[in-house]
């Protein structure tokens, strides 16, 4: 009897019931389009952020010498030193190389470019863009004995115009950052010359094809990107680099630990994790997750609403049938029980539309927000339903209190 | 004289400081008796049947029913009480809309004791609504609907049946047709209070109680019965 009642009053006021379950399906969809972001968003936006560069920087360790007269400090004098081209595959060789997604060398020098029109100062890199490293000795006998990594690996956000070296051998093709092609009114294809001159070696001159414009909005677009042994060659130093850029996944690893691992593995270095991007990324993190229970606070408090004001409504609505019940002897807790039991299946019924919108929603925020597709976690599933029951049942109090409190002696009274 | 089944004592309902409903009532009802309450708006009928029916409280004296003195138990007690001593038949019948005749019958049933369907169907038959059973209240004469009611106030068996003005929303022949239905009720033995402002039905009973101002204005004894017409 109580079942046909129940589903029999449910039915008689399908269309409140059906507003209270829409306001169930607000809370509810959003917490679980949130829990789903917040279970995916933290690897996937981390692995994002990945991709926007390096967060390790390895540079050759330097002594500083301190200048000056007794008494006054006049500055510090540093001593040049580079980094092995031969130690790098060593990077793969730590305990956390499988958080390593890639790595480049980069060796630096001021040359001359000089087109037929002009002739500039311009920094030339010599990096790897796309290298397969030998790992001579692996970490563990299960580890790949090669690695593939460059720019390509640590850099996939450049915005490129034209093509990639692919060919580590090739001496020919240079990629040329978007000024350095306005300031030498280079296009693709065409071809320039750089020199190079220090005190200690003659001038040496190489032309180059431009194979490639990069966009970064950043120091790169101001340089002449080729091979290191380009570089290497053209600048005199042979197996030498200034700087290595890793690339980490660094959610929750030990980033302090990762670097001091490199500087053990490779003789001479200092690795310093870029503490202002991983803060950045970290702190991000934090605060979309903060923002993201915030508003599911609060749609779940909008939900709460809409059901109590949907229940008062019944409630109110319903006071002679209460009263009746109450004169044919229902006691309080088969009120409440009606009461509740109908919170309850609103919620069930809420929990679990708002779930699959929950997923859509995830969806839809995971592409158009984080560029990440969010997938479905089942888990959420009993936390969506057991938070739509919480919410009803939280909103029936006051109208539970009200039904209990109906005098069948007024409103039975006839008129 | 039949035995008397209830009893009030100096029973006094005070609303607020200047609203008294009734003033120290000593009334007794027999077992078996159509007692029949008339008197003008405002004289305390309807209060007197809530408080005879367990729905209110008296302020001072005393109410009791078939040796329970009900101003002396709980609210909880009181509500086990009314379910199973105490048939209520409202003007406005108070069926619940979204359940059928049958289900609100049972629905009286399910707060007492345990649910006898086939009990609730020999009711209806009985208030004769045996082809009505599956019909919601809105597709009911009113005449029908006070009839359910009937069958609900009857379906547990109570030994006092309280009517507050039955036949109050019935044309004559919907009326003639409840009276008659408590006019057996009465035959077979059961208690029945009616509070009526029509004299021709307060004089089918068998005693006749005046109110004015919660008092008791008159308290005669009813020798011609007959329904109205």
């Amino acid at each position: 009897m109580f079942t046909r009642i129940l589903s029999k009053s449910l039915r008689k006021r399908k269309t409140k019931i059906i507003l209270a379950i829409l306001a169930v399906v607000i809370g509810a969809s959003t917490a679980t389009a949130l829990l789903n972001i917040s279970y995916d968003v933290t690897d996937k936006v981390s692995l994002q952020f990945s991709k926007y560069g390096a967060n390790l920087l390895v540079t050759p360790h330097t002594d500083t010498i301190p200048v000056g007269f007794p008494g006054v400090d006049i500055g510090t004098v540093t001593d040049q030193r580079y980094i092995n081209e031969s130690d790098l595959w060593k990077i793969k060789t730590i305990y956390w190389r499988n958080n390593v997604l890639g790595f480049a060398p980069y060796l630096y020098q001021v040359v001359t470019a000089t087109t037929p029109t002009t002739h500039q100062q311009i920094v030339l890199t010599g990096t790897y863009f796309n290298k397969t490293l030998d790992i001579t000795t692996p970490y563990s006998p299960h580890d790949l004995p090669t690695f593939t990594t460059g720019v390509r690996q640590i850099s996939p956000w450049w915005h490129l115009n034209g093509g990639w070296i692919t060919d580590p051998n090739d001496t020919t093709n240079a990629m040329i950052g978007t000024t350095v092609a306005t300031t030498l009114n280079l296009t693709i294809g065409q071809t320039f010359t750089i020199t190079y001159q220090d005190q200690t070696t003659p001038k040496t001159s190489i032309n180059l094809t431009v194979l490639g414009i990069i966009t970064t909005n950043g120091n790169e677009d101001n340089q002449i990107f080729v091979n290191l042994p380009v570089a290497q060659t053209l600048t005199n130093r042979p197996g030498k680099i200034h700087t290595i850029q890793v690339s980490a996944l660094c959610n929750a690893c030990p980033v302090d630990t990762f670097a001091a691992e490199i500087t053990t593995a490779i003789p001479g270095v200092d690795a310093k994790s870029v503490k202002q991007l991983v803060n950045v990324e970290m702190d991000l993190l934090t605060r979309i997750r903060s923002m993201m229970f915030l508003v599911t606070a609060v749609a779940l408090f909008a939900s709460a609403l809409g059901v109590m004001t949907t229940m008062i409504t019944g409630v109110i609505e319903r006071q002679k049938e209460i009263g009746l019940m109450k004169s044919v002897g229902a006691e309080n807790h088969q009120i409440t029980a009606l009461f509740l039991s109908e919170a309850a299946i609103i919620g069930i019924i809420g929990g679990l539309i708002g779930y699959l919108a929950g997923l859509l929603l995830a969806h839809l925020i995971g592409l158009s927000v984080f560029s990440v597709t969010i997938s479905p976690h089942l888990e959420v599933l009993p936390i969506a339903i057991g938070l739509a029951i919480g919410v009803t049942l939280l909103s029936s109090i006051i109208p539970v209190r009200r039904a209990i409190h109906v005098e069948p002696a007024i409103v039975l009274r006839g008129e | 004289m039949n035995d008397s089944l209830i009893t009030l004592r100096n029973l006094t309902k005070q609303y607020d400081a200047t609203t008294r409903a009734i003033d120290n009532l000593t009334l007794n009802f027999h077992k078996g008796e159509w007692t029949s309450i008339m008197g003008p708006s405002g004289s305390g009928k309807t209060t007197l049947l809530n408080i005879l029916g367990c729905l209110d409280i008296p302020t001072t004296g005393t109410v009791t029913i078939n040796g329970t003195d009900i101003t002396t138990i709980t609210a909880q007690q009181l509500t086990c009480f009314r379910r199973n001593q105490i048939g209520l038949i409202f003007q406005q019948y108070h069926l619940v809309p979204y359940l059928t005749s049958l289900e609100n019958v049972m629905l009286a049933q399910y707060y007492h004791k345990t649910i006898n369907e086939q009990k609730a169907i020999d009711v209806l038959h009985r208030v004769g609504l045996a082809h009505r059973l599956h019909h919601v209240p809105a597709h009911l004469s009113g005449g029908e609907q006070q009839r359910v009611c009937i069958a609900r106030a009857l379906i547990n068996d109570p030994k006092i049946l309280l009517a507050d003005e039955p036949t109050g929303n019935l044309d004559q022949k919907n009326g003639d047709i409840v009276l008659r239905l408590i006019q057996e009720l009465r035959e077979e033995g059961h208690t029945i209070i009616l509070v009526t402002h029509n004299e021709d039905i307060g004089r089918l009973g068998d005693r006749l109680v005046r109110l004015i101002d919660g008092r008791i204005a008159s308290d005669i004894r009813i020798e011609k019965k007959g329904v109205s017409s």
